[in-house]
């Protein structure tokens, strides 16, 4: 009876992994492969998609667009989300679990309404121009609560008596955090920062409304998936996946997040 | 510390704390704001007229209540399977899986962090009617010819749109699950509690907060969801965000797109108060 009930879960199990992990290693194994159709049977290993992606200016244009959007994200981010985890630091639960929920509200509702109310913020208000300025103000609304978060979570095992012992030995607040705090936070923000960099890199909905013109990655490949199954999608996708799982990997590690 | 520095120290962390809700009132509260006095507006002429009109509102019930209906139910059913799912692989990588457990949980999130757009091009390549899926049928001999019906339809959605929450529905679950007391259990087994009772009586209770957030995401990621259904769901598997998005961009009707998404929020707020009422009802004393 134990012998089966251990058998039953290991075929559930796999059965789960296979159906999650399974479509993501489709797109992998088939951007090496020198077939256009992703099926069955493989034809063969080849680079030429790879090739075909890396000989694209447009490719290089959305590549270079991505990472004008992420980085400025993942920086501003971790600032403003880190000013917000220290403010919340002396507060109670009662205090600070409204405020971080208030800051996580853009996370909860659909994308695609975050999108047009920002459309029409920028459009008909502001008359702010479409462009990777404004796909970047709607990126900081996601990823600065989770970078709260993440540094909160820190905060709350922080040794506090040192930053006393610096104050009281007169550091100014900016010195007490150079000094006392940061050092004890960075991988902590160094974590939050890359987890907010994926998070804008694979972001869709947000930029395809406010873009404007031009392609981040996540655009480039939508047009791609629209057109045709063109698979050199495979390649770009293989390509992100390693950008993304590799830098939230670091994240996870430097953050020490377990479930 | 001091009493006296307590004012600064108030000071100090509001001005900390001033960026971040700078950001979210302009970029956020402000858009919500406008959109929801745009939802009353008119459009004429092709231009945008201020208005206090509720035609918006009555287009959505006429022209959208039965995808608004079907939109629901896709949620519904993608969260509840989230959430069947994700109990069934939070509980074997906490009590089931030994020392694979860790291992599982990489599984999720490296799944949970996979791409977004490359998930829904992923099933479309394996549910195509030249795609993996179907290669498999006929190789094995199982069908004579390859179906076309895997593809553009509800189930495609729904298995996609499992897909991509399962991570988010496993983590939660999962978060709680460890801090279920080993010694509990134990004890529960030894006072002659069964499998079943011990699983219903003393470990569920103790996530039901977990399992209500693993619904929660999955519920609200899965109804707002609008590049999913477009792209997998042909006509019984469409979803009221494809018609926001077509509405807002395609036909420049923005009050009709700030209505759709009010009366998308509000029903999907209604479906979770109801799931909620039901999931705090159902609790043991």
């Amino acid at each position: 009876m134990r012998a089966f009930g251990a058998i039953l879960w290991f075929i559930v199990i796999t059965m789960l992994v296979l159906f999650m992990l399974g479509p993501l290693a489709i797109v992998v194994v088939f951007s090496f492969n020198s077939g256009a159709l992703v099926s069955l049977p493989l034809t063969g290993f080849s680079l030429d998609w790879y090739r075909a992606l890396f000989s694209s200016a447009e490719f290089w244009a959305a590549f270079q667009n991505s990472l004008a959007v992420a980085v400025p994200t993942a920086l501003l981010a971790t600032v403003t989300g880190t000013m917000t985890a220290l403010a919340l630091t002396r507060k109670s639960a009662a205090a600070s679990v409204p405020l971080l929920t208030a800051l996580s509200v853009p996370i909860m509702i659909p994308p695609l309404v975050v999108a047009i109310g920002l459309v029409v913020l920028y459009v008909r208000w502001l008359s702010v121009p479409l462009g990777l300025g404004a796909v970047i103000g709607g990126h900081l609304l996601l990823t600065q609560p989770l970078v709260a978060l993440v540094v909160s979570a820190r905060m709350a095992s922080f040794d506090r008596v040192a930053l006393e012992a610096a104050r009281d030995l007169g550091a100014s607040p900016w010195q007490a955090f150079r000094h006392v705090t940061l050092p004890q936070i960075r991988a902590a923000l160094v974590g939050a920062a890359l987890l907010a960099f994926a998070i804008s890199l694979d972001e869709f909905i947000i930029t395809i409304f406010t873009i404007g013109s031009g392609n981040t990655l996540s655009t480039f490949v939508w047009g791609k998936m629209r057109t045709s199954l063109d698979p050199s999608i495979n390649a770009i996708a293989t390509l992100l996946l390693v950008i993304t799982i590799g830098s939230t990997a670091i994240a996870l590690r430097m953050t020490r997040y377990r479930g | 510390m001091s009493s006296a520095r307590m004012p600064s120290q108030r000071l100090h962390a509001a001005l900390l704390a001033a960026p971040a809700f700078a950001i979210l009132a302009v970029l956020f509260a402000v858009p919500m704001l406008l959109l929801f006095v745009v939802s009353f507006w008119r459009v004429r002429n092709f231009a945008l007229t201020p208005d206090m009109s509720l035609a918006a509102y009555a287009r959505v019930f006429d022209t959208y209540g039965d995808v608004l209906v079907s939109t629901m139910i896709n949620g519904g059913l993608t969260a509840l399977i989230c959430v069947g799912l994700g109990f069934l692989f939070a509980y074997a990588a906490r009590f089931r899986a030994g020392r694979w457990g860790d291992a599982l949980i990489l599984v999720a999130i490296v799944t949970l962090f996979g791409g977004y757009l490359v998930k829904i091009y992923a099933w479309k390549a394996i549910l195509s009617t030249d795609g993996f899926v179907n290669a498999i049928l006929v190789a094995s001999g199982l069908s004579a010819e390859p179906l076309d019906t895997l593809l553009y339809n509800r189930g495609a959605v729904i298995v996609a749109l499992v897909h991509f929450l399962l991570p988010f529905a496993i983590l939660p679950v999962y978060g709680q699950l460890r801090n279920v007391n080993d010694i509990q259990i134990e004890a529960a087994h030894d006072l002659g509690a069964s499998g079943h009772q011990t699983l219903m009586r003393v470990i569920v209770p103790q996530c039901r907060t977990g399992l209500f957030a693993a619904f929660a995401i999955s519920f609200l990621y899965a109804a707002g969801d609008y590049i999913t259904p477009r792209f997998l769901g042909g006509g019984s598997g469409s979803m009221i965000g494809q018609f926001i998005a077509q509405e807002f961009s395609t036909r420049f009707n923005w009050p009709a797109g700030g209505a759709m998404s009010f009366v998308l929020m509000a029903a999907s707020l209604l479906v979770l108060g109801l799931v909620g009422a039901l999931f705090v009802r159902r609790r043991p004393s």
